[in-house]
């Protein structure tokens, strides 16, 4: 299939910067997903991709061939819009086979393949129906079908879920991606939900103000956010802001302005540094009580909120003049009262030193 | 007594069609009464039809205005549905400006338009060594266009925002060229909004009495021009025959434009 | 041609003929007769005119022109009034209380007569209106022996007939304003303890306010320029400025005043729109 490379892309509009120098490639049969909150670039990406932005600097290349200035409809491409975009005085049928007519593929050819890509969604059966007939979730197949119906070289995807509901949203992701791995098209999926981007991507990119802050497989990004941005657009996060007060090997300790220390793994840390710790919320574990001796990676705090939420339980406790916010999967204790003393622990590891 | 006011609402609405019905029933009425002079009882007779169709003069004001109401219509449907596809399909400076010189035509009385008319084609005509031309068929074409042209583009513009670009970068997206995408999506998502467009025109054309008055010279009248003199004159029921057919047509053209509006499914809001 | 430059161009093909055109007959007309109200001469008469001021200085010295312009602006403002007084009341029935294919087709039956010929409707009430007419002959049946009544060619002819035309507007644009006003507010305002009244009064006219101001003006401000209308049902009763402005370019010819005369009726206009647009402006932004 097809690899899609983009090079220093930029776009401006007036003084502000959609895209300010974006590189990125999308391997062939990857589905990639452009994740940021709204007005970061990601949707620019996607268009200029699509053709309907032409870039002020950079360039866009599917297999090597530069396609800045090849017009929209030569550049064989399948788009699915937030809205699905369907033709509303077409059929279903008319709709997926739109594609086809255009290019003055046979009759025969046609029904064929549009049988096919029903098939392939799920949808045999609804050919005659008009859009406004369909339910969300049917008409998000017709859309995706009538993009994949014309074998496009990359599928884009522009928030597709985003109108559906919550149990229909999931129902939809896992078809997504079914389909995707069953074609093996290269996709290419903007979102601002990070829990979707996580669930279906190969790789994602994290876009603020029309940069790429950080790229890679979903894990690695989770576990690994390279700033501030990154941490805490991606799942939620603690930061200890801290100084280094020693350093062993690939070891450092921080202090932490409650007095505690804690231990980064790092390279080529100073001494006497200031460091920012990104600590995700369900890595730390909560015990009731809040005499335990000093230790690395332990302080002791109240209890001010706990918020159940039925498969878990989110704490906020404050430690020192800051809060924490912690996790708890919901076992069979019972939930630790307002106000109590309790101790916060972790592992070293699962201190993250980031960029600010 | 929830009833009592239902019934009292009932009664208010039909007293108000009445009041709006009422005058124009009357005027049928005496198309099909046979006394010269209004009077009652009333005698069904078609006399005035018949002299109708032999009053060249009322014909020939009928036909001028037929020729002008589809001429207008022909002008002011294209060119609004140009500009309304340009202000809906493209963002550009001055294209607020624009759609704000759209109103200057619909908020000033007519009466002050036509007259502004009359000054400067009569100028513009002797500046050009045809004083005769200052006025006319073609003059009051001019105007008609002018009064149609905001309400198509309203009209257009309407229909054009509730069908978002997304569907014609969709279709791009599929492999459709330009003019496919006009084709096969642009025009038959337009074309109900041009529809209605085009009867508005026709009806604003139809209708024109101001401007017509003001740029019709001697001896060329359209209908509402020559019913206003006849009117002057004197009254005779052939103005009720002639009036009678007019309400009726523009009535049933204003009807075929609300079917056409609810079967396209576009009357939104009504549940 | 790069995208940009066909962009614009395909701008200025989609937009050139229709602006052309109303630049054509509507705005250079405008000027053309700004420009002739402040000369001495009309273009009929063969000679050079130069500039005065006379045609403004008539309006203002002679004591003419004043009870025109009052007369005028009544007029616009009874008119507006009783469409006001007899469509909110529909408008509201129409909006809130009718429902389904019953209300759909009222509402047709409102604005259908809005499609037939203005003239033609204006000439209708003189059957109406005139002695022996309908009205004449309703009266003379339930009451025998009652003078004889002939409203035609009076103060009041014009009022009723020029309601009858624009009624509609008031409606469709009151109709439009009320509808658009959830029922759960009406529901939330008498769940708070006001009165059906109360509610009405503090929650509903409020809010269907800029549907009032925009039928207002799209009432007065033809009413104003109106000459045919107090032509055909007053008679020689009650001349409006716009009736005189029309002899002026049709009887005596004195191109000049008339066109002074119409930009004063504009200027008028202006005010009224002045004074209209805070509102429509402060109600649209909550709606």
């Amino acid at each position: 299939m097809s690899e899609v490379a983009v090079k220093g892309a930029v776009k401006r509009y007036g003084s502000i910067a959609a895209l300010d120098g974006v590189d990125l490639t999308f391997a062939d049969g990857e589905f990639f997903g452009l994740l940021g909150p709204s007005g970061s670039g990601k949707t620019t990406l996607l268009r200029s991709i699509a053709g309907f932005i032409e870039l002020d600097a950079g360039e866009i290349r599917i297999d090597g061939t530069d396609i800045s200035r090849i017009p929209v409809h030569q550049r064989n491409i399948g788009m699915v819009f937030q809205n699905y975009a369907l033709f509303p005085h077409m059929s279903v049928a008319e709709n997926v086979a739109f594609g086809l007519d255009v290019r003055n593929v046979p009759a025969s050819e046609i029904r064929e393949r549009v049988g096919e890509s029903l098939d392939l969604v799920r949808l045999t059966g609804l050919e005659a129906r008009r859009p406004k007939q369909l339910s969300g979730g049917q008409q998000q197949r017709v859309a995706l079908a009538r993009a994949l119906v014309t074998r496009p070289k990359v599928l884009l995807l522009d928030e597709p879920l985003s109108a559906l509901d919550k149990h229909l949203r999931q129902e939809m992701q896992v078809e997504l991606r079914r389909i995707q791995r069953q074609i093996g098209i290269t996709t290419i999926f903007v979102t601002h939900d990070q829990e979707e981007a996580l669930t279906l991507s190969d790789r994602v990119a994290i876009f603020n103000k029309g940069q790429v802050v950080q790229a890679g497989a979903p894990r690695t990004v989770y576990q690994w956010p390279v700033n501030r941005f990154a941490a805490g657009f991606l799942g939620e996060a603690n930061f200890l802001e801290g100084k280094v007060v020693g350093v062993l090997g690939h070891e450092a300790r921080v202090a932490i302005p409650d007095g505690s220390e804690i231990v980064v793994t790092h390279q080529g840390i100073a001494n006497g540094a200031n460091v920012l710790v990104a600590l995700r919320p369900e890595k730390i574990s909560i015990e009731p009580g809040g005499s335990q001796a000093p230790r690395l990676n332990r302080v002791i705090g109240r209890v001010q909120a706990a918020i159940f939420s039925g498969s878990s339980l989110t704490y906020r406790v404050s430690v020192g003049d800051r809060l924490f916010v912690v996790f708890e999967q919901n076992k069979n204790r019972a939930p630790l009262v307002e106000q109590s003393a309790v101790t916060l622990e972790w592992e070293t590891a699962d201190n993250v030193v980031v960029q600010p | 007594m929830k009833r009592l006011l239902d019934g009292g609402i009932r009664f208010y609405l039909v007293l108000v069609l009445v009041f709006l019905y009422l005058p124009i029933l009357v005027m049928a009425l005496f198309a099909f009464n046979k006394s010269p002079l209004y009077a009652l009882p009333f005698e069904f007779d078609l006399v005035w039809f018949r002299a109708l169709a032999e009053n060249d003069k009322l014909l020939k004001a009928g036909l001028n205005s037929l020729l002008i109401a589809l001429a207008n219509t022909v002008i002011a449907t294209s060119f609004g549905t140009m500009a309304a596809v340009a202000f809906g399909r493209y963002a550009f400076r001055g294209k607020t400006l624009l759609q704000a010189l759209l109103f200057p035509p619909i908020a000033i009385p007519w009466l002050v338009i036509g007259t502004a008319m009359l000054v400067f084609f009569f100028w513009t005509a002797r500046a050009m060594g045809v004083p005769g031309m200052a006025r006319g068929l073609h003059a009051i074409l001019l105007g008609h266009v002018a009064l149609s042209l905001p309400y198509v583009i309203f009209v257009v513009g309407a229909r054009l925002n509730d069908y978002p670009k997304v569907l014609e970068e969709a279709a791009a997206t599929l492999g459709a060229t330009p003019w496919q995408v006009f084709r096969r999506v642009s025009v038959p998502i337009l074309a109900p909004g041009v529809v209605a467009a085009a009867l508005f025109a026709f009806a604003v054309s139809f209708d024109q009495f101001v401007i017509s008055y003001f740029l019709a010279p001697p001896g060329v009248t359209t209908l509402p021009v020559e019913i206003y003199t006849s009117i002057r004159k004197g009254f005779t029921p052939e103005i009720n025959a002639i009036s009678t057919i007019i309400i009726a047509v523009s009535m049933g053209l204003m009807l075929i434009v609300a079917r056409f509006y609810r079967f396209g499914g576009e009357r939104s809001g009504n549940e | 041609m790069t995208p940009t430059t066909r962009t614009r161009w395909a701008i200025l093909t989609l937009t050139g003929p229709a602006y052309l055109w109303l630049a054509c007959t509507i705005f250079l007309p405008l000027l053309a007769m700004l420009a002739l109200s402040f000369l001495d001469k009309s273009p009929l008469v063969p000679k050079p005119a130069s500039f005065t001021l006379d045609n403004y200085g008539a309006y203002f010295s002679k004591g003419f022109y004043w009870p025109l312009t009052l007369w005028s602006i009544q007029l616009g403002f009874w008119v507006t009034f009783f469409c006001l007084l007899i469509g909110y009341p529909a408008a509201y029935a129409l909006a809130k209380r009718i429902k389904g294919r019953w209300r759909e087709a009222i509402f047709l039956l409102i604005v259908l007569p809005f499609w037939s010929n203005a003239l033609v409707r204006i000439f209708s009430w003189t059957m109406v209106l005139r002695s022996n007419g309908i009205v004449d002959m309703s009266v003379q049946a339930m009451f025998p022996g009652a003078p004889s009544i002939d409203l035609l060619y009076s103060y009041p002819a014009v009022i009723i007939g020029l309601t009858h035309s624009y009624l509609p507007y008031m409606i469709l644009t009151c109709y439009i304003a009320l509808q658009a006003i959830d029922d759960s507010l009406m529901e939330a305002g008498r769940s708070l303890g006001a009165t059906a009244f109360t509610t009405f009064r503090r929650v509903v006219l409020p809010l269907s306010l800029p549907g009032i101001i925009s039928g207002a003006a799209l009432i007065f401000v033809p009413v104003i320029g109106s000459f045919m209308e107090p032509r055909i049902l007053g008679g020689t009763k009650g001349a409006t400025l716009g009736m005189n402005i029309e002899e002026q370019f049709t009887v005596t010819a004195n191109w000049p005043l008339g066109s002074a005369l119409s930009f004063i009726l504009l200027a008028i206009v202006l005010i009224i729109f002045g004074i209209l647009y805070p509102f429509l402006r402060k109600q649209g932004g909550e709606a």
